[in-house]
């Protein structure tokens, strides 16, 4: 299958405890559909074959289902831990459901790894967990020869909540409040994907205004995002007056979210059946100001990250991903796209409203920093079209529907296009009111593989620009 | 027995021309440096201190003074110590050479040409470069690895653009044909030799640590660059050492290209008035060179010596080599500049 189409990936794979089995799904990606592989192994020895020789991009997800699941997979053995705290014990693997988490000992936590000399003349800095360039904290252990890089070594999980632990005893409308608390800036995307999840189970039918709210509660969304990372981009390469000019102008995308949300950060606007707050007439007007005007700056802030000399020297030909890496590594959304491989799930499996919104695909093929940014600026402008089309083509009608509080026994899969790419909820209920399993794969998890790849040879000034052009987010990461 | 004349020379050292004006003219070269850049990304810059935000810096060293102060235990003690003392003192004893109020603080009185002894044009370039050196030091001794890595490019950096900048600094010397700064500083030689002063500016820029070229303090990658493990006092003279060294480098330009203190007197207050031009030219120095490192990305530390070494110092031969040629065959035939 893989070589039949090579946009095949592994998005993820989700744990689950099913009594005396763990089952192991394989969510795959193809270039037309979208599929699960089911797997059972019994728990007394849950041994698998890995899939990293055939595909990569399975490594984190592999790593992870064994951390927190306690799958072994042959060939890619679990060492220490992946998400875990380093004083969490080994052998307790906490989405098992016969876990009792007060029982838990932890043990010691061992000592710090600090700066240090590495043999000969090599020298292993480390990046995080507290350093300026990284806005979150996750570490990197980099290993530099003079100047170059020979070797990154990622330890994530330091913000690790437990989040989708936590899922599994709230019910579907506490939950909806709590994966929007998976990220501060895609927040509207993960409560989105979840009530889509749960919707789907339900099979509801979402009134057609909501849907066309939702789609543009979506792509402010995006728009703020994209804007504060082509803003950082530039303070990471020392260009601070991009910075200042790209947050300048985020704001104003920040009051369009307080208009309608009520909320600059944590709309909640989404709920299952619709969502719950309706944008009026009075507000449509100013919602169209703030976007004339961003889209009137546009055309210079496209000339600075085209032309400007110096950002060019710094962004092009930094990070280099091809596209077979890109393809063979599963990587996601901006970084994919900036790689030449034409997926965004708004194209290929349209949610909401996607289906009758005209918008390009943007699709770089350089693969660069330079590129990975200038997908962003593009998406930037389509963001904007997108939204005036949703706003000129409101429907009237009801913003939602009742939903029942209780899900029957059911599953489902739901993929979005967030800031950072592809986002994966599964929702396994159990004819409560309180979700059996909720699995989220988020868009950074999938695309930091590229950047321990990319960074190997390049100068360790080209680290923190390489890196900031995944717009990694690590909350999201580590959930 | 303490005369007139030594009092006058303690005044001079002491308070104007030298160390206290000194010190508040590159305190002021900050403000304006931050205001300029506040202006540049949209922001106001300080404001809360005196008018304007104009007492921002002194109040940022004030503040900084009585912060406690922190020695990593792997720090070689002595060095970390001494190193930003000995940087200021230096890069305040190089500044004394130039005619800030129309002569050298070590020299008084005298016209502005007298000012100076031949060849200490070399002296103020061999202080800036020994300046240089005690901080990659400072950084060195901090026994951290960013500090480190900061001083290493710091060295990197300074001992590739120090020779195109002695090589186009000789420019007016060539033409005024003397190394003495009293000299040199009579006539405003960016009319004889512009593209010089461009090249100079440029190369100032890198020898400053200015952007786009502010590689070892870039922290995105360094944290604090050579500064990290610096705190209280000792931070707070690091960040005085730069002030004077931008100053400084901009004095330098002044002096060299721009004819230093010279300009109209009135009233017979001649180092009123030659104070005044000269730091008016300064602040328009400073103000350029705020411009170039707002309107750029930082450069990568291979890209800063790629430039160096294949763009700057060809240019700076040649410049020489057009120097030489129109010293010989122009200028000095006709009597032009000398």
């Amino acid at each position: 299958m893989l070589d039949a189409d090579e946009k095949t990936g592994v998005t993820t794979i989700t744990g689950l405890d099913l009594g005396t089995n763990i089952g192991v799904y394989y969510h795959i990606r193809t270039s037309k559909s979208f599929f699960t592989i089911k797997a059972e192994v019994p728990k007394e020895n849950p041994r698998l074959k890995t899939l990293i020789d055939i595909h990569p991009g399975a490594l984190f997800h592999e790593l992870e289902c064994a951390d927190l699941m306690g799958a072994i997979f042959e060939g890619n053995e679990l060492n220490g831990h992946f998400i875990l705290s380093e004083n969490w014990p080994n052998g307790v693997y906490p989405l098992r459901k016969d876990i009792d988490l007060s029982q838990v000992k932890l043990v010691p936590t061992p000592e710090h790894e600090t700066n240090k000399s590495a043999e000969g003349r090599e020298v292993k800095i480390i990046i995080g967990p507290q350093h300026p360039a990284l806005l979150e904290p996750e570490k990197f252990s980099v290993t530099v020869d003079g100047e170059t890089v020979t070797k990154v070594e990622p330890r994530i999980g330091y913000v690790h909540r437990g989040i989708e632990k936590s899922a599994e005893s709230h019910t579907y409308l506490q939950d909806t409040y709590l994966v929007e608390r998976v990220c501060g800036i895609c927040n509207p995307c993960h409560a989105y994907t979840f009530v889509a999840t749960v919707e789907k189970i339900l099979k509801l039918e979402v009134p057609e205004r909501a849907r066309y709210l939702r789609v543009i509660a979506l792509e402010l969304n995006r728009l703020h995002s994209h804007l504060l990372v082509l803003g950082h981009a530039g303070l990471e390469i020392g260009y601070e007056a991009v910075f200042q000019y790209f947050w300048r102008d985020r704001e104003p995308i920040m009051d369009l979210i307080e208009l309608t949300s009520g909320n600059r950060v944590f709309g909640s606007l989404m709920t299952v059946g619709g969502i719950r707050r309706d944008i009026n007439q009075e507000q449509i007007p100013k919602i169209k100001a703030v976007i004339n005007d961003l889209q009137s700056k546009l055309p210079f802030y496209r000339k600075i990250y085209n032309d400007e000399p110096t950002l060019r020297l710094r962004m092009k030909d930094v990070g280099i991903l091809s596209r077979e890496d890109a393809l063979k590594l599963s990587v996601v959304g901006p970084i994919a796209r900036a790689s030449g491989v034409d997926i965004d799930v708004r194209k290929d499996r349209p949610y909401e409203v996607y289906n009758d919104i005209p918008f390009k695909e943007i699709v770089y093929t350089d693969g660069d920093t330079w590129a990975r940014m200038n997908v962003r600026m593009d998406e930037v402008e389509e963001s904007l079209n997108i939204l005036d089309y949703a706003l000129n083509h409101l429907p009237a009608g009801p913003i939602r529907i009742e939903a029942p509080r209780t899900v029957p026994v059911g599953e489902a899969v739901c993929t979005i296009e967030a800031p950072r790419g592809e986002l994966l909820y599964y929702v396994r209920s159990n004819g409560t009111d309180i979700p059996e399993r909720v699995k989220i794969r988020t868009p950074t998890l999938a695309n930091i593989p590229s950047f321990l790849k990319t960074a190997i040879g390049e100068s360790i000034a080209d680290v923190p620009s390489n890196f900031v052009s995944l717009d990694p987010c690590f909350s999201c990461t580590d959930r | 027995m303490i005369t007139m004349i030594d009092l006058l020379l303690i005044f001079r050292i002491l308070v104007f021309p030298g160390f206290t004006f000194i010190l508040f003219l590159s305190l002021f070269c900050e403000w304006i440096d931050r205001k300029i850049e506040a202006r540049f990304q949209n922001r106001v810059g300080p404001m809360v201190a005196g008018p304007g935000g104009i007492l921002q810096p002194l109040a940022d060293f004030i503040k900084l003074l009585t912060k406690e102060d922190i020695e990593p235990r792997d720090a070689k003690k002595l060095v970390f110590r001494f190193a930003p003392l000995a940087a200021f003192s230096i890069m305040v004893f190089a500044m004394c050479f130039l005619p800030i109020d129309g002569a050298s603080i070590l020299s008084y009185g005298s016209a502005i040409a007298q000012s100076g002894f031949n060849g200490d044009l070399i002296i103020v370039l061999v202080f800036a470069t020994i300046a240089n050196f005690l901080l990659f030091l400072a950084g060195w001794a901090s026994a951290n690895p960013y500090g480190t890595i900061s001083s290493a490019r710091v060295l990197t950096q300074f001992l590739g653009y120090d020779i195109p900048l002695y090589l186009i600094a000789l420019t007016p010397a060539f033409i005024a044909g003397s190394l003495s700064i009293g000299i040199i500083a009579s006539f405003p030689y960016i009319i004889l030799a512009p593209w010089a002063f461009v090249l100079f500016m440029i190369t100032m820029q890198a020898e400053l640590e200015k952007g786009p070229f502010d590689v070892p303090h870039s922290e995105s990658e360094l944290v604090g660059g050579l500064e990290t493990e610096y705190t209280g006092a000792k931070l707070a003279f690091l960040h005085l050492t730069r002030n004077v060294q931008v100053i400084f480098g901009s004095a330098l330009v002044v002096t060299l290209f721009l004819g230093g203190p010279s300009g109209p007197v009135f009233f017979g207050l001649d180092w009123l008035f030659y104070t005044l031009w000269f730091v008016l030219k300064l602040v328009i120095v400073v103000a350029i060179s705020s411009y170039i490192a707002n309107v750029f990305a930082r450069l990568r530390i291979d890209q800063v010596l790629t430039g160096n070494w294949k763009i700057l110092l060809p240019a700076a031969l040649l410049s020489l080599m057009l120097t030489i040629a129109l010293v010989t065959w122009v200028y000095h035939p006709f009597g032009i500049g000398v």
